[in-house]
């Protein structure tokens, strides 16, 4: 290989996109998009409210509608006058939401109460009424076991744990394990966009070279590999100048604005930790913005880069087999299943990122990328699993490459209608 | 010495046998056609001489070295399929492929504006190719090929696509090659627009290169035995001819080429019977009647010749 054929390449492949309208523009406005986002889903949690539900009460025991009132106003209505059989034509009218008979068994013994209801309101008015339900029971079977206002109160209470991690150094620190979560799923989730994103770019690189014909030209003086490998990393360069560009605004962005936010925070924190004595609510240390170490950034990196480097491989190939970028669609499908694998494993890894099915698939080369990262933000992975997940995926690298350049020398060259999986396979043979 | 040089070259893809037991020389300083009708193998000869396909055996050598990357430097090639990076401005991308030639930087600038300048084309340094005409961006790819100033010149199928300006200023600039002392090798299906222009031909068909060497000698071992004429009135006659197989043929012309030896006499008055005579001259066979008579009339598909 000649190392000035592939700088040329990789030079113009970066210089002609760098400058480009498409780069200058998602780099802004991918961030911008995303916080959007995030806005518009907290404020669909902070605005979004469910219709009010009418659940009918037949408080056979007259203890517990009182105490039902008590905990929502407006949901329950005493219907304890009315037949259960107009309570039944009511919600099959859909006039009524549901309604509950309340009986003495229900207190005395531990037969259940029971909700009959139209289907409305899903999950979330099922567990309200259920947790409802239960803590008036509950109320009312301590009232009637006359038990002191002391055990009343352990009832009321709620016991906490509070964490703190210890670090290497013997440094105890406010737990921010819901924050490294985030940053590492964030890590996650920004690799798979990286190198799909950027793959995809790849491809319509590869296939802009075929369809425009300038490929012939270029491969008489350029090898296939060296043209491969140009195309690779000046891509490559492209994807990790974005994301640069991206992590170096983001920390501009928060040293300015960490002076206004603390201000903000600490307001809002004394008002959460009020809230969250009386609820029980999650430390509101966990949700800190913790110091991101730098190991970190540069192994994110690291997985970007080799996550990048393995999938274009496959990416590039699919182009040159390729003679449209619509009929890239049946080759894009086995690429798509390992990366879309790895991203739904990272949910799972995300809440627990120290089981064995952790460790295997975050070393498996095509997961690495994705699931490594995310382990490595969440929790202490030993040295030596960074490390081998770094030497396979070296390895898979050039594996891929060496495929990929097959099929794509030929590939290439080959104009008019898009190769079968049968000839891809005769390709690498050759 | 032969700049070019081919030796029993064979090129399969999967069952297809592209190139079978080729073998040519091409000199330096001469204007060398490749010719044959479309699928013949010349595309695939081309681009292992420029070493885009590796022959699966024979040897082919540029300047008596072995096809290379370095050859690869020797050689300014316009592919068939005609191409450059649309959304890449001019300047730019012919910088790009000069230096992939091995030019450097400076080097390909200067070599740049000069070619630029020559086709009155300066001011287009900073458009984009897609915005250009198709006249002028055939301009542009004429420089990406010849803009490192390489010492052989092959041009696959030049004039396909070419529109009439374009295509004489090739002409004149192949010609100006030759005269500058430099090599040039082209592919074509259409043999009669290069017969003025090659010095030495090689004829394929089905990947054989059936009928190769000076044109001129090509030519005069076939002898005058062809009739090219020239009328007003009824062609139907021409079909009432015997032993003869007609080329070429239109409304008022028609190339005659006399089988097994018959005087030209004959045809002539017959001619004469049925149509006015404007032209009647006994010529050298043309490359297609060359063609067909050395690889046999049922071995062709006429179709590929035109």
């Amino acid at each position: 290989m000649n190392i000035r054929q592939i700088l040329l390449v990789l030079k113009r492949e970066y210089l002609t996109r760098v400058k480009s309208k498409a780069f200058i523009l998602t780099t802004i406005l991918i961030p911008l998009g995303m916080a959007a986002f995030i806005g518009i889903m907290v404020a669909i949690t902070v605005w979004d409210s469910e219709p009010e539900h009418t659940i009918a009460i037949v408080d056979q025991t007259g203890a517990l509608y009182p105490r039902l009132v008590q905990l929502d106003e407006n949901r329950y209505d005493n219907a304890s006058s009315v037949p259960v059989d107009t309570l039944r034509s009511q919600v099959m009218r859909e006039q009524l939401d549901g309604y509950i008979v309340f009986k003495e068994e229900n207190i005395e013994s531990d037969k259940n109460a029971e909700l009959v209801y139209g289907g409305s309101g899903g999950f979330q008015l099922l567990n309200s009424l259920r947790d409802d339900v239960r803590e008036v029971i509950r109320q009312e079977r301590l009232e009637r076991a006359n038990v002191s206002e002391e055990v009343k109160k352990i009832y009321e209470s709620r016991p906490g744990l509070e964490s703190r991690r210890l670090t290497e150094e013997g440094k105890e620190t406010d737990d921010n394990i819901g924050m490294l979560t985030g940053l590492g799923m964030a890590m996650g989730i920004l690799i798979f966009g990286i190198v799909t994103g950027y793959g995809g770019l790849l491809t319509r690189s590869v296939i802009e070279e075929k369809t425009s014909r300038i490929i012939e030209i270029v491969t008489s003086s350029v090898k296939p590999i060296e043209l491969l490998c140009g195309k690779i990393i000046g891509v490559g360069a492209l994807a990790v100048t974005q994301v640069a560009i991206w992590i170096a605004a983001g920390f501009g962005l928060t040293t300015v604005a960490s002076p206004v936010a603390a201000m903000f925070m600490q307001s809002q924190s004394e008002s959460m930790k009020a809230a969250g004595e009386a609820s029980g609510a999650v430390d509101s240390a966990l949700f800190e913005i913790p110091a991101i170490a730098p190991s970190l950034i540069v192994l994110f990196f690291v997985f970007l880069i080799f996550g990048f480097l393995i999938y274009s491989t496959m990416f590039a190939a699919i182009g040159s087999a390729a003679d449209s970028e619509t009929d890239t669609q049946q080759f894009m499908f086995p690429v798509m299943v390992p990366i879309f694998i790895a991203y739904l494993l990272l949910f799972r890894i995300m809440e627990a990122p120290d089981t064995s099915m952790a460790v295997i698939s975050s070393l498996i080369p095509f997961f690495s990328p994705i699931l490594m990262v995310t382990r490595v933000a969440i929790t202490d992975v030993p040295i030596w699993q960074t490390a081998l997940s770094i030497v396979l995926m070296a390895g898979t690298f050039w594996g891929m490459l060496w495929l990929s350049a097959k099929i794509y020398s030929v590939g290439i060259l080959n104009y008019g209608k898009s190769a079968s999986f049968k000839e891809l396979v005769k390709w690498i043979r050759q | 010495m032969a700049i070019i040089n081919l030796q029993e070259v064979n090129k399969s893809f999967g069952k297809t046998e592209a190139v079978k037991n080729v073998s040519f020389e091409v000199h330096k300083g001469r204007i060398f056609g490749l010719l044959g009708p479309n699928g013949a193998g010349k595309t695939t000869c081309i681009r292992m001489i420029n070493h885009i396909l590796i022959p699966d055996s024979g040897t082919i050598t540029i300047n008596g070295q072995k096809v290379s990357p370095e050859t690869q430097k020797m050689i300014g090639y316009m592919p068939e399929e005609r191409g450059l990076y649309k959304k890449m401005k001019v300047g730019e991308q012919l910088l790009y492929l000069a230096q992939l030639k091995g030019l450097t930087r400076a080097e390909a600038k200067k070599a740049v504006n000069y070619w630029l300048q020559r086709f009155e084309a300066a001011d287009w340094y900073n458009k984009e190719i897609g915005e250009l005409s198709k006249g002028m961006s055939q301009k542009i790819q004429f420089i990406a090929t010849v803009a490192h100033d390489p010492d052989i010149y092959i041009f696959d199928e030049p004039f396909s696509g070419l529109d009439p300006i374009n295509s004489e200023m090739l002409k004149e600039i192949v010609i100006e090659l030759r005269d500058k002392g430099k090599t040039v090798l082209f592919s074509t299906h259409r043999m009669e627009q290069v017969e003025q222009m090659c010095d030495e031909i090689c004829l394929f068909n089905n990947g054989r290169a059936v009928l190769k060497g000076d044109l001129r000698e090509i030519k005069s071992s076939f002898g005058k035995n062809t009739v090219n004429i020239e009328f007003q009135g009824d062609p139907s006659f021409l079909d009432s001819l015997e032993d003869v197989r007609i080329n070429n043929r239109s409304t008022n012309f028609a190339e005659i080429r006399i089988l097994n030896g018959q005087g030209m006499q004959g045809i002539l008055e017959t001619a004469m019977k049925h149509a006015e005579i404007y032209k009647f001259e006994r010529v050298e066979p043309s490359l297609n009647e060359i063609f067909i008579s050395t690889v046999g009339e049922d071995n062709i598909n006429p179709k590929d010749l035109n």
